[in-house]
Parts: structure tokens; sequence; C-alpha cells
């Protein structure tokens, strides 16, 4: 008989045992790989909201910009550079932007904004910006028009809680206000008929037409069609105020961006500013965002900028929300590692029973004949197999709630929804697909048990087989 | 008698008995000093909110919150005053007058929410005089020509009041702070030069340090060269009554450092005499009335008393002036009771693989009690109690430990510079003194007593299955 065969032998003879232990190691297998997928699934989707609406992976800019962004920190851009830029293999788009500070008024209401000039066309390609647009808005007539008409009572209530809330797409809406699908097709025609919100985007690059975000509009009591007033200061010094109708109303997931953010085209924002030609930022989007890709692609294409232009990836672009994220992260691995270290004195206590139980066992081995490190290999082998099967059931159990989760994120409704919302999160909790974070849990299980099989294969060579032979 | 049997059979294999009691320990203790940790957070949080930002009862005009205009102040102020202080639970009311605008220095302008207050009634209301950094100057106290202004550090750093210069001081003070000579020396070349902000002063070192000096070293550095530029001035601009625009110079009397950057970018105090006078109110006139308690927990009814007796005003409390905060506090009970489980779940699997080895192992002794009449509810009971006993010692033990080191990590402190920029932005102090409340303890040995039970049910129920005839024959 092999030996493995012997040992997979030996599981079995003491079934509960075997199948204790290895459902201990499942637990907080299967345990932390939820926890880790949910929590590394947030932070995904974190970034991938602030990268995909406002900063992009990838950003050009002159290098004094980034510890000081104004206006007088920009640069030159034209065809040439954009070109050349593209000629990297990984190097989808590139988009100039106009990024500054303004005071926005409009009636009596005064913010300080970030103003950001655009090209509408570019912009959408690479940010998907268009999408962002506000569909359905549940402003105070709109709520009061619903709640006269012919909906359900549970809807009305949760209408309330939702009050002055906007949504760029139904779905969104209707899983806020818990309507199911089969119910939405009567109930979603209603709806549309009262909070239904004309919106249109910017269409040429020069028009003297603004969108901002949903969050400052409800600041400044706006509208579509109402005028804001920019005042600011302008390249090297001078003096910058224009008047812009608002053309559109977007809402970003980021809140802190929605509250400050005002487009204007491109070349309007040129002109506000008197800063013809320049950019201060513009966005690299990527044909492959995978980390690694985005750092060499980085390092590439400082090779064909020179002296005061700088490339800078997300991370740098977003440091404080990295710094949060990390911070967090960390919080929820020493969660783990508490569970592990507990599970691991499960184990030990196993190891430590089965040897004393089967001391005699090991004696009789010995003394018969059984080289010691045969028997110690068996032993280990034992070990590694209770261990496995509880990686392999944890991790094969998790995977369908992981799938699940990454398709059907967790959601949270109600009031909880809005609290979430208000505190500056998306009420959402997706799930990370499976990625190294899977192989981490087998290596922390392979190094509890390899501390496991140290201990016994001491204990073995070091086994007096008269003494055992006794026990 | 069957507790005394019970608490001797779980001694009779020690070994096997100490790794589990070990194992409870260790979750027990991770999991109550993990908890202490962040309830200490929130605690500061917390105490922040009300003793430095926000107090526990705010008073606004209905408008005022939506459009913070400056005529929209409290039209009847004494008597939302009387109001305020006739409330059983209230111990101090001030007024304040608020007023948006933007604060500018030559270098830069940003806006800021400037609050005119009385300073003597704050000073007993308030802990915020408290946290000015020494050396910076007093809280109201100098008696000057201009007006005086009490900033945060972080709005200090953004109007570049505060910049970073390496002198032979700050050389100095880093050799306290047992600094090697090595990097001392090298910052040396950068003598006399002056950074706006702290990502400027890392730049120039990074060139003459090595990596690793300047991960170690950074916040020494960086505390080293912070320079305050004493008696600055800023420019306060905004809206009078009238709305004209109209402002002043303010001469910076202090600087106070908290955790929250929010806070320290945004608010901005001022004597009220002053700014009424420059915004054109009328005397006696405030934009929010704000009350103190004896103790949080009155809060809630206080609000609403509050509300009842002021119905045409917005009466709200710190827990719904930042919802974040009471979602956290509220459910901080739940998020221990979860993270508590899932240890002690864990815990479970330990126990009842001991407990059955106790029990298989004794299976004759066991078939022999029952034999000499020994009945099976008594078994039962015996083995139950062994597993309590298992999860009880190392629970208290566990207790004991966390106990001590919250005590002594209370006192010292718990410092995660690290994460200091991240967790400063939410407002949370990346400086912990861990300390729980009483009730964590008890809520622990409840669900440490349970898990001991459910735990030995399996092994208790293989017990009572045994039959007596053949259990005595086993070997």
């Amino acid at each position: 008989m092999k030996d493995y065969q012997l040992a997979w032998k030996n599981l079995w003879r003491n079934r509960r045992r075997t199948l204790i232990t290895a459902a201990s190691v499942f637990f907080a297998v299967f345990f932390a790989l939820v926890m880790r997928s949910f929590q590394l699934g947030v932070y995904d989707r974190m970034f991938k909201n602030v990268i995909e609406s406002y900063s992009g992976y990838l950003q050009l800019q002159h290098e004094d910009y980034f510890d000081d962004p104004i206006i007088d920190n920009s640069f030159e851009i034209d065809q040439v550079l954009i070109n050349d830029l593209k000629e990297d293999q990984n190097v989808k788009d590139v988009v100039p932007r106009l990024e500054s500070f303004a005071l926005a008024a409009s009636g009596n209401h005064t913010q300080g904004v970030i103003v950001m000039g655009i090209d509408p066309e570019g912009e959408d390609r690479v940010l998907n910006i268009r999408n962002r647009l506000v569909r359905y808005k549940l402003k105070d007539e709109v709520i009061d028009k619903l709640i006269n008409d012919t909906i359900p009572e549970r809807t009305k209530k949760l209408l309330d809680i939702f009050r002055n809330e906007a949504y760029t797409n139904a779905e969104r809406m209707m899983q806020d206000l818990d309507i199911s699908e089969e119910d939405s097709a009567s109930i979603l025609p209603v709806i549309r008929r009262h909070a239904s919100f004309p919106n249109n985007f910017l269409t040429s690059d020069n028009e003297e037409a603004a969108v901002i975000g949903e969050g400052l509009s409800d600041y400044l009591n706006t509208d579509i069609g109402d005028t804001i007033v920019l005042i600011g200061q302008g390249y090297h010094g001078t003096s910058a105020a224009g008047k812009y109708v608002i053309k559109g109303i977007v809402k970003l997931s980021t809140p802190d961006v929605d509250n400050v953010i005002v487009y204007l085209p491109l070349e309007t924002a040129r002109y506000l500013y008197a800063a013809p030609g320049m950019s201060t930022t513009a966005v690299i989007s990527l044909n492959s965002n995978d980390d690694d890709d985005i750092l060499q692609t980085g390092i590439r294409l400082k090779d064909r900028i020179s002296d005061p232009l700088t490339i800078k990836t997300w991370q740098e672009l977003n440091a404080l929300l990295v710094n949060q994220m990390d911070a967090d992260n960390k919080s929820g691995m020493i969660m783990i590692a508490i569970l592990y270290l507990v599970i691991a004195f499960g184990v030990f206590g196993t190891v430590l029973m089965m040897m004393a139980e089967r001391k005699r066992e090991f004696g009789m081995l010995v003394s018969i004949g059984m080289q010691k490190h045969k028997l110690a290999k068996i032993v280990s082998l034992e070990m590694l197999f209770i261990g496995f099967l509880g990686v392999v059931a944890g991790s094969i159990v998790s995977l369908p709630v992981v799938f699940y989760g990454n398709i059907h994120p967790l959601r949270f409704t109600g009031e909880f929804a809005r609290m979430y919302e208000d505190y500056g999160f998306e009420p959402i909790m997706p799930t990370m697909l499976p990625d190294s974070y899977y192989i981490w849990q087998t290596v922390v299980v392979l190094i509890i048990l390899i501390i496991a099989i140290t201990f016994s294969t001491r204990k073995i060579f070091k086994m007096n087989v008269i003494n055992a032979l006794r026990a | 008698m069957i507790t005394a049997i019970s608490w001797k059979n779980v001694w009779r294999n020690k070994t096997r008995s100490l790794i589990v009691i070990a194992a409870v320990t260790v979750g027990v203790f991770a999991g109550v000093f993990s908890m202490a940790a962040i309830n200490s957070s929130v605690l500061q949080r917390i105490d922040a909110a009300v003793n430095e930002e926000l107090s526990h009862i705010q008073v606004n005009n209905k408008d005022f919150r939506s459009s913070t205009d400056v005529r929209n102040v409290i039209t009847d102020y004494p008597h939302v005053i009387s109001a305020l202080e006739s409330t059983p639970g209230v111990t101090n009311v001030t007024g304040r007058i608020i007023i948006r605008g933007i604060a500018s220095t030559a270098a830069k302008s940003t806006g800021v929410e400037i609050s005119g207050i009385d300073v003597n009634k704050e000073r007993e209301m308030f802990k915020l005089y408290e946290r000015l950094i020494p050396g910076t100057g007093s809280y109201f106290e100098e008696e000057t020509r201009y007006n005086s202004v009490f900033i945060g550090e972080k709005l200090a750093k953004e109007l570049n009041i505060i910049r970073y210069i390496i002198t032979d001081e700050s050389l100095e003070y880093l050799a306290e702070e047992k600094v090697s000579s090595a990097v001392i020396s090298k910052l040396e070349t950068l003598k006399g030069q002056r950074y706006t902000s702290d990502k400027k002063l890392v730049k120039a070192y990074e060139k003459l340090l090595d990596p690793s000096e300047a991960e170690k070293y950074w916040w020494q550095i960086k505390e080293a060269a912070w320079s305050y530029r004493e008696g600055s001035k800023l420019i306060l601009t905004f809206l009078d009554t009238d709305n004209n625009q109209t402002g002043a110079a303010f001469r910076v009397c202090g600087i106070f450092r908290t955790n929250n950057d929010m806070f320290e970018e945004l608010a901005v105090f001022v004597p009220e005499d002053e700014l009424r006078l420059l915004a054109g109110m009328e005397e006696g006139t405030y934009h929010r009335a704000i009350a103190r308690l004896e103790n949080d927990d009155l809060t809630k009814s206080v609000t609403r008393e509050v509300e009842s007796k002021l119905p045409d005003y917005e009466v709200m409390n710190w827990k719904e002036i930042q919802p974040d905060l009471a979602m956290i506090t509220d459910f901080m009970g739940q998020i221990y009771a979860i993270f508590m489980v899932i240890i002690l779940a864990a815990l479970a699997f330990g126990i009842v693989n001991t407990m059955l080895m106790a029990v298989l192992e004794r299976t004759r002794e066991l078939g022999m009690l029952m034999a000499i009449g020994m009945n099976r509810r008594k078994i039962f009971v015996m083995i139950m109690l062994e597993s309590i006993f298992l999860s009880i010692v190392g629970g208290f033990a566990g207790m004991a430990v966390s106990e001590v080191v919250i005590a002594v990590t209370g006192k010292t402190g718990i410092n995660l510079v690290k994460y200091s920029e991240g967790m400063e932005a939410m407002g949370y102090s990346a400086h912990l003194y861990p300390t729980i409340d009483i009730q964590f303890f008890i809520t622990t040995t409840i669900l440490i007593v349970i898990t001991g039970i459910i735990s030995s049910i399996y092994p208790a129920r293989k017990a009572l299955k045994l039959n007596p005839i053949e259990a005595i024959r086993t070997e």
C-alpha cells in the first residue's frame, strides 16, 4: 500500500474527528472568503466609481499641478502630442480637460465649485458621462402627484423616504422603491409620467451651456434652463466671469464630486479662464485596466513626454481614498487573522489528541520495523488531507455565493439605503470574483498545517518505543 | 456534586483541556480587544462632535440650513433661549452668528463657515480651546488692534499660514526624537528652505534620504519642520444683510488641531460683536442657539421636548446633524455581537472535538456510572457542565487578559500614524485609546456560556446513547 493510501484510510478510522476538524477549517475558509470577497468587491466598486466618473486611470499633467492645482500650472496640448501618446499599444484615447475652481451663484445661493472644461464627445467616450444624466427625479411636487395616483401604499411610504432622490435609470429607482419586476409593468408608467426628467448633454465644443452635478443643483436650488454665474481667477491672474444656461444635470456616484462639479465645453472654459489652447489635465483611457498594465503603460508614456509634463496613476490621483481603503482593508484582515488563529488552536488540539490516542499504535508500528520517517510522513499526509478537505470544501461552497453576489450585489433598501447615501457611500455591496485572495486562504491553512506537522514529526522522532508500547 | 465531578473531569487530561482553554482565551481576547479599539475611535469621534463641533442640540430658523442666508436669523432669540433653559437636562445655552464666506491670504483663498461666538460662554461649553496648538497664540486672550480669528490647522496650511521650514530647532527636535544622526546631517542641507505643503517637503527630502529612512522618519520630519508664521492675517469676505459684499482683515490669534479635517478646513471663529457689526446685523440676533446637556443619553428626550416648545424652529440634535455618527453608535452593539458570534462559532468546533474525545475515551467509565444507577439526566448535565467550564475558564481568562491590555494601551495609546490622513479626513483619530463598556463583558459572558451549551449537545447526546452493557465491555 502506498503512503498516501495508508494516510487516507487512517483518516476514516475516526470519521467524526476528521470531519469536525475539516469542518472547522471549512468554516474559517468559507467565512474568510465570503468576507474578503465582499470587502474587496466594495473597494473595487468605490475605486471604479471615482475613476470612471472623474479621475480616469491615467492622467497627463503639468508636474506642479498635482501639488498646486491652479490654472497657471497648465500646459499646451496639441494633436501631435495626442497622436504620439496614442501610438502606445495600451492607450485607447487621450482627452484633454481644463479644470479650475470658481464660485458659482444662482439666485441667492453661492457655492465653491470645480469647473471642468471637457470635450463633450471625448469625455463621453472615455467616462461614459451621458449615462449619468438624471432621468427621473422624485421632487416634492412629483411625489404629491404620485401619491394621488394609483400606486401601492407601500411605495407611497418609500417615496417619502426617497424624497428628492434622483436616478439615472429606472432599475435603480424600482429597487429603491422596492417594486418587483412583475409590478413594475403597471407602476413604472405612472412614475414615468410624473417623475421623468428632461435632460441633455453638451453637444458642441463651444456652446455657452453647462451641465452640473445633481448635488450642486440641489444646493443652488436650480433646474434645467436656469442660469448660473461663475466667478473665478483665470490664467495668470486675469479675472474670469461668465454666465451659462444649465442644459443638463448628472448624478455622479461619488458625492464629493457630485456636490461641486460644473461641466463646461472645453473651448467655453478656455475662453472663461482666458487660457486658449491650454489644458490642466488629460485623461488617458486604456485598453487594459489591469493594475500591472496601468503601471507599465505609465512608465512607457513617461518616455514619450518631455519635461514639465508627467503621468499620474489613479492611485496617486486618489491617494486619500486609497489610504482610507487601506486602513479598512487592514481591519478586515485582522478579523480574518483572529478567525484563523482560533481555528489553528482547534487543529493543534486535534493533532495533540490524535498523537496521544495513537501512541501505542505508533510504538507497535515502529517496533515491528516501520521507519520513523515513514511514519511521520504518513501522519503529515493525514493532516494535509484534513486541511485540504476543509480548504477545498470551503472554496467550492463559497463559489456560488461569490458569483451570485457579483451578479446580484447585496443592496440596502429603504431608510438604510438613504442613510448610506448620506454618508457618501453607494448602498450596494458587490462581491469580487475569485482572485488571488482564494490562494491566500490556502497559504494560511498550509502555514497552520506546517506548524502542526512540525509538532507531530518531532513527537514521532522523540518517541521511546518501549514507553509507547506500554501506554 | 455533579458540578464538582465535572470540574475534576476537566482537569483529568490537562494538556487537552488547556489547549481548548487557550483557544478560547485567545479568541475572546482578540474579539474584546479589537472591539475596544474600534469603540475608542467611535467614542473619540462622538466626544469631538459633541464637545468641539456641534454640542448636543441646535436650534435654527427653519430656512437657515437650506439657504444659509444671513437674514435667516432666529426672530425671537430671548424666547428660544428661555425655552431651552427651562427644559430639564439643559446645562448651558449660547447663540452663534453663522455666515458663509471666503477666507483669503495673499497666497490663496478658500470657502469657510464663519462663526461669531460669545467667547466666554463658548469656553464653558466647548473644549475647542484645549485643542490650541502650543506656541500658536491663545483662544482670544490677547487684546489686539485687529479683529481676532481662531482657525484650524488644515485651513492654516491651505492658506500657507503654516509652512514647513527646516531650522536649527527642527534638527534639535529630530535629535531628541532619536532620529539617526546620518539622517539629520543629510537634512542639514535643506536648512532655511521653505515649503508651502508637506508634499513639497517630502519631495525635497526624498532625494536625499534612502527610501527606508524616509519611510521611518516621515512623521518626525514633518513635525520638526512645521512652522507657523506668527501674527498672520487673513481677509474674511461675505455678504451682509443688504446683500453687499463686505469683509475685513483678521489676525490669527490661535490655531487648533483636531482629528477632523472637514471641521478644521471649514470652521473659523471670531468674537460675535465684530462679526455682527461687519454683517450689519441687529443687536441681540443670532442664527443658531446651541444647548448643552448633562449627558449624551438625554439627547433624544430633550430634543423632543424642545421641539414641542419651539414648533416654528428647526430643532436638531447631534445625531440628526451627523446621521453617520448616530448609525455607528446605534449599531455598535450589533456589530460587536456579530463579531463575537463568528469567533465563538469557530471556537465551538474545537470544543465539540475535545468533548467528543472526552466522551469516547470514557465510554467504559460512563457505562459503569449508568450501570450503578446514575441517571441519564445527570450524565447529560455532567458533560454539559464540563463543556461550559472549558469555555468559561477560557472566556474569563480572555476577558482578564483583555482588561489588562486595554488598561495599558488605554494609557499609552495605539498610534496608527500611517492611516492618519485617511482617518482624519473622515473625522476619526488615528491615535486610539482602547476602552470598553462593562456591558460588553456581560454580553461576552452570556455568549460564551451559550457556546459552551451548544457545543456540548452533540457529545452529551453521544454519551446518552451508550448502552451500559456494551459500554462496560469496551476496552
